[in-house]
């Protein structure tokens, strides 16, 4: 679940985005909290933090005071949205570059696409 | 920032051995350090001396901001949990608790009995009769019961195994989460340990070689995979800690990072960019000894091999 | 915050109960500081009887006393051995200062000599009221011993026993503290300090002097002698133990 390379908290941040993304965790519901998502990856309190108050930041979440962290209205909107915007960058990028290496042109990839969109044939 | 623990221009010198060399750190308050370093590198020389079980050479410890030394009022606030803790005889693990309960202020004996079970403890028996994990038990119960201020775990899992070694971090972080408190642990599991600490503070050779946060630590090197030359002209001037090669692939470890504009390039010229585990970057950082140190285990390895 | 508050409201009280916690973490170890000495202190009054039954009935019908009340005093340089070797690493692992582990231990050390002291005391009445059990062989009851009257005979017994307890403490300290060999000096050193006075006293032809002053100080009076050395082992003790590393 965790791996290497990234920021812990940015993978927290990610989690939990995940879950508002899917529609696990509805707007206006009540968000997992520090400690909850500290002991369920088993991660240190203070990196857990930094991943919700990263969310906090762009929005995604707020905190009510004496309650707990809530998920904003319109958050699944706005973390759509980044992650479309970030699509191309963190997937398309990538699969050029070894499309690239290996001699296939982007037609090709595209080809590719198409095919493993389809139903597979029983 | 809040310190706990400040030390400055700690030495210790046993007969031969510099232990510690001039040492200066700070330990900041309710958080979790990650004491590392190789053995014999002084963890327990310095934790000795932070919980005035050792005295120093020379040097300047403060604990809550005062000497820690003879002082009841700091050591009552301190837990020090020793790999190789000696017992009272006759003690069984019932007393040992029984004890630490006296003596520890904020004690909390429910914990103690939750983790007795978790860890199967067997309370009547002696102490010398327990296995090397149960008596890592012992002391990890101590350690996590007393809720101590500062709490040190030197080593505090040999014999434990990795279902035992799971309970001790997750009580750990579920208790540090609802008692924050100052924890201090020395371990050579460090892939095991990383995630749960949000300090590093890695000392070798009686020096400490870093105190960083765990997430800057993990930054502090990269390590580049791919074709030997190419490798070697990209990374030039930079800090290479680490390089092997299998024939015409290099795997080469550098501190520093790189900006958006080197990574493309890399890419594009085929060399893979690998981030490196904290484990590997210790483990590089410390296996550069410096000669006149090593002299004596390479000795003892040539001797080995005639 | 809380912990500061709760924090300062323990800890004055919990730091008052630290030393006297001590003697309960010393009587974890209940062999070394009951068992034990109550099984060396029963078995030299059986050992003891048997001797004076079986003299008895040989017809030696004499005053018989044996060194047989020796054996428990004897048994607490065991106890401050164990004491210090045992109990020490894990006082510290307990966070205590080496005062309060030390002052404790002394403590230890006095309830256990003092019930060892009761029951001498016990015996010696027992003794004087039957005559040495009727076979006048007499195991605590000794003349020099009591002639200042039972609380007198108490306090000589106990402080013997603290005078060995701490004496088996500061042996174990150095030993711990500085090895085997600084150990043997130091007993070498003492050996050969006792030989020098001997040898002094007996150039001076002193010893007629020597034993006209025990004799004037008397059982009572050298026991207050016996005090005075206390004080001064168990100073040197804890100055050994003062910075000594767990």
């Amino acid at each position: 679940m965790i791996e290497e390379g990234k920021p812990l908290f940015v993978q927290i941040a990610e989690q939990v985005g995940d879950s508002i993304v899917d529609g696990s965790i509805a707007e206006e519901a009540q968000a997992p909290s520090t400690n909850e998502l500290a002991a369920f990856y088993r991660i240190n309190p203070a990196t857990a933090a930094k991943g919700v108050n990263m969310l906090v930041d762009k929005g995604v979440l707020y905190k009510r005071r004496g309650i707990g962290m809530f998920v904003a209205a319109g958050a699944r909107d706005l973390l759509l949205r980044e992650r479309r915007n970030d699509f191309a960058l963190r997937y398309v990028q990538p699969l050029l570059a070894e499309a690239r290496r290996i001699g296939l042109e982007p037609d090709d990839v595209v080809s590719l696409i198409r095919a493993g969109a389809e139903p597979a044939t029983p | 920032m809040d310190s706990v623990i400040e030390v400055r221009n700690l030495t210790k010198r046993y007969k031969d051995v510099l232990a510690l060399d001039d040492v200066g750190f700070d330990i900041r308050k309710d958080t979790i350090y990650g004491f590392l370093g190789r053995n014999g590198a002084g963890k327990t020389t310095a934790m000795s001396i932070l919980t005035a079980q050792n005295l120093p050479s020379s040097g300047q410890v403060r604990v809550f901001g005062e000497d820690p030394y003879e002082n009841a009022r700091v050591l009552s606030r301190m837990c020090f949990v020793r790999e190789s803790q000696k017992y009272p005889d006759d003690a069984t693990s019932r007393h040992a608790l029984a004890s630490a309960r006296l003596f520890f202020p904020r004690w909390d004996q429910e914990l103690a009995d939750d983790l007795v079970e978790e860890f199967q403890l067997p309370l009547k028996r002696t102490i010398k009769k327990l296995s090397r994990g149960q008596l890592s038990a012992v002391g990890v119960i101590i350690g996590l019961a007393s809720r101590a201020e500062i709490t040190f775990f030197d080593e505090p899992y040999l014999g434990l195994d990795a279902v035992a070694r799971q309970i001790f971090y997750d009580r750990l972080l579920t208790d540090y989460a609802e008692h924050p408190r100052t924890v201090v642990l020395s371990s050579h599991l460090i892939d095991e340990v990383s995630n749960l600490i949000e300090r590093v503070l890695v000392i070798d050779g009686g020096r400490i070689i870093m105190d960083e946060s765990t997430e800057d630590a993990r930054a502090l090197a990269t390590n580049v995979v791919g074709d030997a030359a190419t490798v070697e002209r990209a990374l030039h001037g930079r800090e290479v800690i680490h390089r092997e090669s299998l024939g015409r692939v290099a795997s080469v470890t550098f501190l520093g990072r790189l900006d958006a504009a080197e990574r493309d390039a890399l890419a594009s010229a085929g060399i893979d960019l690998a981030p490196v585990s904290l484990q590997q970057l210790i483990v590089r950082l410390t296996q550069q000894r410096t000669p006149g140190r090593d002299a004596f285990a390479a000795a003892a390895q040539e001797g080995s091999l005639r | 915050m809380t912990t500061l508050e709760s924090g300062s409201a323990t800890r004055p009280a919990v730091l008052r109960n630290r030393t006297r916690n001590v003697v309960r973490l010393q009587f974890v170890n209940t062999q070394t500081f009951l068992w034990v000495p109550a099984l060396v202190l029963g078995g030299a009054w059986v050992l003891t009887m048997l001797i004076y039954w079986i003299l008895q009935n040989a017809g030696v019908t004499g005053v018989k006393t044996g060194g047989g009340s020796q054996a428990p005093l004897w048994y607490f340089l065991v106890v401050g051995i164990q004491a210090m070797t045992m109990t020490f690493p894990f006082s510290q692992a307990m966070s205590l200062t080496r005062r309060e582990f030390y002052v404790g231990s002394l403590a230890a050390a006095a309830v256990s000599g003092l019930g060892m002291s009761l029951v001498f005391v016990l015996l010696g009445l027992v003794e004087r009221a039957t005559e040495g059990y009727g076979m006048n062989g007499y195991f605590a009851y000794l003349d020099w011993l009591w002639e200042g009257g039972p609380l007198a005979a108490g306090l000589t017994y106990f402080v013997l026993t603290m005078l060995f307890f701490i004496v088996g403490f500061w042996s174990a300290t150095i030993y711990k503290r500085y090895g085997t060999a600084v150990l043997t000096t130091v007993l070498i050193g003492i050996g050969l300090a006792l030989v020098g006075v001997v040898a002094l006293v007996t150039w001076q032809q002193a010893w007629p002097a020597v034993g006209q002053w025990v004799l004037d100080t008397g059982s009572l009076g050298l026991t207050l002698w016996a005090i005075a050395v206390c004080v001064l082992l168990a100073a040197g003790s804890y100055l050994t133990l003062r910075r000594m590393p767990a």
